[in-house]
């Protein structure tokens, strides 16, 4: 059978969207949110620890 | 910017900042290894997995209402750190922190998915800015308890409305120290309107097991401006699927027809079910007949959309 090859940039999304971890529309909205702190303990993963705990 | 003769010298010779750094570490390192700290942290690991507060005696104590003992541990543990830095002015306190001149956090201890910080919102830095226009509502569970300042603040909370749409219920509250303020961060956000003097708090969140995705509302709308992954792993795992998308990588479609099948946020799942059609047409679609076939699976829909689709452009696919 011949199966054709499938163009992944012609596929659909999804009708919502979902961004990637930490990305917010508004940023004056973190600063009295959770989204601060859930972000930090993921953002430091990234960072050499050497020297923070 | 002013380079005083302290920070000249450190051109020359950075000595003082790694002594500066190690007397910080040996203090975090020494606070840690107290037996009440080791309690501590056992119980947050105990909380990551799944036991109640009410099972913690620690973390229960910390954030019982009007207790003072959240008050003191703070305290003690500022007055330990805060003789480190004043003998080490350089220095860097060991732990997660950040402060954007508003909004000033510390993270104080950490296992799996839950953190304890310490959060500090300046009045005069928040009182200058302008309203929030936007909420946000993260797939956690929240306890804050007052320890110090005051503030008159609302708990919001988000009554669907016929997605994505959702009314909100304001509650205006006062925020004075002993308070203590449980939330479940998916419907219910706090959100601080006139702070005095400085308001602070120790914040235990809990991310929850099935995170679903994180929400932004307009708040005069309720309408959803913006959604985003609730857990870094999926984010993680997402661009890991399109690189190996984009590099070809036939021999992981069986991997990414897995990811799709598993319970993860529709948007990981929607994207690995996307590539696997790229790279392999069979099993691609093979994964995209189950969605599309699966009772009560979000994604059942646009799979079926998108099955008939592909079997009216290539009828071929029909004999799969």
């Amino acid at each position: 059978m011949n199966l054709p090859k499938i163009d992944v940039s012609a596929l659909p999304d999804l009708d919502v969207l979902t961004g990637v971890f930490g990305s917010l529309k508004n940023a004056s909205a973190v600063v009295t949110d959770d989204m601060l702190v859930v972000l930090m303990t993921y953002i430091y993963d990234v960072v050499d620890p050497t020297g923070l705990a | 910017m002013q380079i005083g003769p302290h920070l000249r010298a450190l051109r020359e010779d950075d000595a003082p900042q790694r002594a500066a750094q190690t007397a910080l570490i040996a203090a975090t390192r020494e606070w840690r290894a107290r037996p009440d700290i080791v309690q501590l942290h056992s119980e947050l690991a105990a909380f990551s997995a799944a036991r109640p507060i009410a099972e913690c005696p620690m973390l229960a104590t910390l954030f019982e209402d009007g207790n003072p003992a959240a008050r003191s541990f703070v305290d003690d543990f500022v007055a330990i750190m805060t003789a480190v830095i004043s003998s080490q002015p350089l220095g860097q306190i060991a732990m997660r922190h950040s402060t954007d001149g508003a909004s000033s956090n510390l993270m104080l201890a950490q296992s799996g998915r839950v953190t304890l910080t310490l959060v500090a919102l300046d009045g005069a830095g928040l009182n200058r800015r302008p309203a929030p226009t936007s909420v946000s509502f993260s797939p956690n569970d929240s306890w804050d308890h007052i320890l110090a300042g005051g503030a008159t603040a609302s708990l919001l909370e988000a009554r669907p409305a016929g997605a994505p749409q959702v009314d909100f219920h304001h509650r205006v509250t006062r925020l004075d120290p002993g308070m203590v303020i449980a939330r479940e961060s998916s419907r219910q956000a706090l959100l601080v309107d006139r702070i005095e003097g400085r308001l602070v708090s120790l914040r235990l969140v809990r991310r929850h097991e099935r995170s679903g995705p994180a929400r932004e509302y307009d708040l005069a709308s309720g309408t959803l401006i913006h959604q985003a992954a609730g857990d870094a792993r999926e984010s993680r795992l997402e661009f890991m699927v399109s690189l190996l998308g984009r590099m070809g990588r036939a021999d992981a479609a069986p991997e990414l027809a897995g990811i799709a099948l598993e319970d993860w946020g529709e948007g990981l799942r929607w994207e690995a079910l996307r590539q696997c059609l790229g790279l392999d047409t069979a099993t691609g679609f093979a994964v995209l007949a189950t969605v599309a076939d699966r009772i009560g699976d979000p994604l059942a829909e646009p799979a079926r959309n998108l099955r008939a689709s592909l079997v009216s452009a290539y009828p071929q696919l029909q004999e799969l």
